[in-house]
């Protein structure tokens, strides 16, 4: 649905983004990760035809950026990072705007609708003006969704939100998933990445890590175990004997060990511990959160490749 | 067209909830016509010639709200998009730059033009009144060009300047001002006119409709390089 080729941005000699390539699926939800000024919201502004991309190529919906920059915008609904709104008008009459302006055959329906549906129909005759920063990003929601775009670009859709409207904002995006509409979430927060996305881009103008979440976590975290024990004794990190033990450690109760892949290595791991007379009390595969992976992904002053 | 339509309608809708809108465009009118009216009242009585140039001189103001009204129009019309934040949303719709632009525009000409033409009937109706008729050799053709021709060249001239000063700020007040004094050398004819008393000829008349086409060609030619949707998203303060 979404497909980028090298796709770059500079802004004079400072570059934004610098040949991303990915694909986004149909129906996909592909969460972009990065710090601050990692290139998040130029790479949507490029995708929604909003900047031109200074090099590298981008299709959305099977249009090419830059080329069928009309037909791309009726195709993609945007929530912009501070999606602002005719504060002095009321929700209905914004709404109404954008549903003429995008062409939606009937605006009414289609503005009563989205209206309804993120629970804003009995305020449609208030200003704008005197809605809670909570209410105004459902709106922005209702806005991007009103002319029923099938792919939808999220930036920080969850920002500056308490947290009840967060996770209201958060079922409404997983109700979106479900509707098969491909989305790109830009996101901070690495919880909301994890619960939502199918694919996390950890992006720092360059593209650092592509890959499912949990995928992403066992990739980081590797290989450690975690064995606590009701006798320990230094055998058995001494004797242990096995190829895929890269190393072992016991401190006090805790023997930890370095394995290949433990998803394979546990079970022999534990085999030959209750060979060696090792009463278990516990294993534990030493899971990093995506936080952990994130700041790694992402810290140092040289992205790895 | 569906999409100017939209876009000028919403905008009219918008720019009648602001206070300081409807007091700057009807302020002005208002101002000028009744002066216009009183000095046509005060010329009862006088004799033919000296009501004749009372009348010219009344004729002036006229030329002074279509340069002078746009400008409060044109400047909340654009700064009120950057204040509210509605720019990004607004150019990520299949609105084109173009019909942006054009749109924009429209919203504050045709109000101007609008506003000066029916003042100009009013002040007509009422000298009518007043003297018992419309002085003869006042209404010729310089002024009916004036008012036909030159008045929307005017606007045309203030709404492009407010449009360019606007992109380039976001403060209301600070663009008003500017945009105001940047409008003022079209009032130096009229200042000239006023000072020697000489009636408007055709001469003169062209010739400020040839400077103000010729003006508002570079006008537009920067205007239309501004409003592109880049230069709007990274450009605009
Ligand atoms: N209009 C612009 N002119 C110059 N530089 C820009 C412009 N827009 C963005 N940049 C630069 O491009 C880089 C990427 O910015 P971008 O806004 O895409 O980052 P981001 O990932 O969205 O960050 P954040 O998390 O803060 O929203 C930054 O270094 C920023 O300074
Ligand atoms: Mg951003």
């Amino acid at each position: 649905m979404i497909r980028t080729e090298g796709l770059t941005r500079r802004f004079g000699d400072r570059l934004a983004v610098d040949g991303l390539t990915l694909e986004v699926r149909e129906g996909e939800i592909l969460g972009l990760l990065g710090p601050n000024g990692a290139g998040k919201t130029t790479t949507v502004r490029m995708l929604a035809c909003l900047l031109a991309p200074t090099g590298g190529r981008a299709w959305v919906g099977g249009h090419e950026v830059g080329k069928e920059a009309s037909a791309i915008r009726s195709t993609v609904g945007i929530l912009t990072e501070s999606p602002g709104f005719y504060k002095r008008l009321t929700l209905e009459r914004n709404m109404r705007y954008f549903a003429e302006l995008y062409g939606v055959p009937d605006p009414r329906s289609a503005v009563q609708r989205y209206l309804e549906r993120l629970g804003l129909w009995d305020r449609r005759t208030d200003a704008v003006a005197t809605l809670s920063k909570g209410l105004r990003q459902r709106l922005a929601l209702a806005r991007a969704l009103v002319h029923e775009p099938k792919v939808l670009f999220l930036d920080e859709p969850t920002a500056g939100l308490d947290p009840e409207s967060a996770r209201d904002v958060r079922r409404f995006i997983a109700e979106l998933a479900d509707e098969r509409r491909t989305i790109l979430l830009c996101t901070h927060n690495l919880t909301e990445a994890e619960e939502l996305c199918n694919r996390i881009a950890v992006l720092r103008t360059r593209l650092i890590a592509l890959d499912r979440p949990a995928a992403l976590k066992r990739r980081m975290s590797g290989s450690r175990v975690t064995v606590e024990l009701g006798n320990p004794r230094p055998e058995f990190a001494r004797d242990l004997g096995l190829p895929c033990v890269r190393a072992a450690e016991l401190a006090g109760p805790t023997l930890q060990v370095e394995v290949a892949d433990p998803e394979r290595d546990v079970p022999a791991l534990v085999r030959r511990l209750v060979e060696l007379g090792a009463e278990i009390r516990a294993v534990a595969r030493d899971e990093r959160s995506l936080e952990d992976v994130y700041l790694e992904l992402v810290g140092g002053n040289d992205a790895p490749a | 067209m569906h999409r100017l339509r939209v876009l000028i309608l919403k905008e009219w809708e918008e720019l009648a909830k602001i206070k300081m809108v409807i007091y700057g465009a009807l302020f002005l009118p208002l101002l000028m016509g009744g002066l216009a009216g009183f000095m046509v009242w005060q010329g009862q009585g006088l004799p033919p010639e000296a009501q004749a140039a009372l009348f010219n001189t009344a004729l002036m103001y006229f030329l002074i709200l279509p340069v002078m009204i746009p400008v409060t129009l044109a400047v909340y019309s654009i700064v009120g998009e950057k204040e509210q934040g509605t720019l990004e949303p607004l150019l990520a719709t299949p609105l084109t730059d173009w019909e942006l632009f054009v749109g924009k525009a429209v919203v504050a000409v045709l109000p101007s033009v609008g506003l000066t033409w029916t003042v100009f009937a009013l002040f007509l109706a009422a000298a009518h009144v007043m003297l018992g008729g419309i002085p003869s050799g006042v209404l010729t053709l310089p002024w009916l060009l004036s008012i036909t021709v030159l008045s929307p060249l005017l606007a045309v001239f203030g709404v492009l300047v407010s449009m360019l000063v606007s992109s380039r700020t976001s403060d209301p007040r600070a663009a008003y001002q500017f945009s105001g004094l940047a409008v003022v050398p079209t009032l130096v004819p009229l200042i000239v006119y006023s000072v020697q008393m000489t009636a408007v000829n055709l001469l003169l008349v062209i010739l400020e409709g040839g400077i103000l086409v010729l003006l508002n060609a570079v006008l537009l030619f920067l205007a239309v390089r501004l409003f592109r949707r880049e230069e709007i998203l990274t450009r605009w303060k």
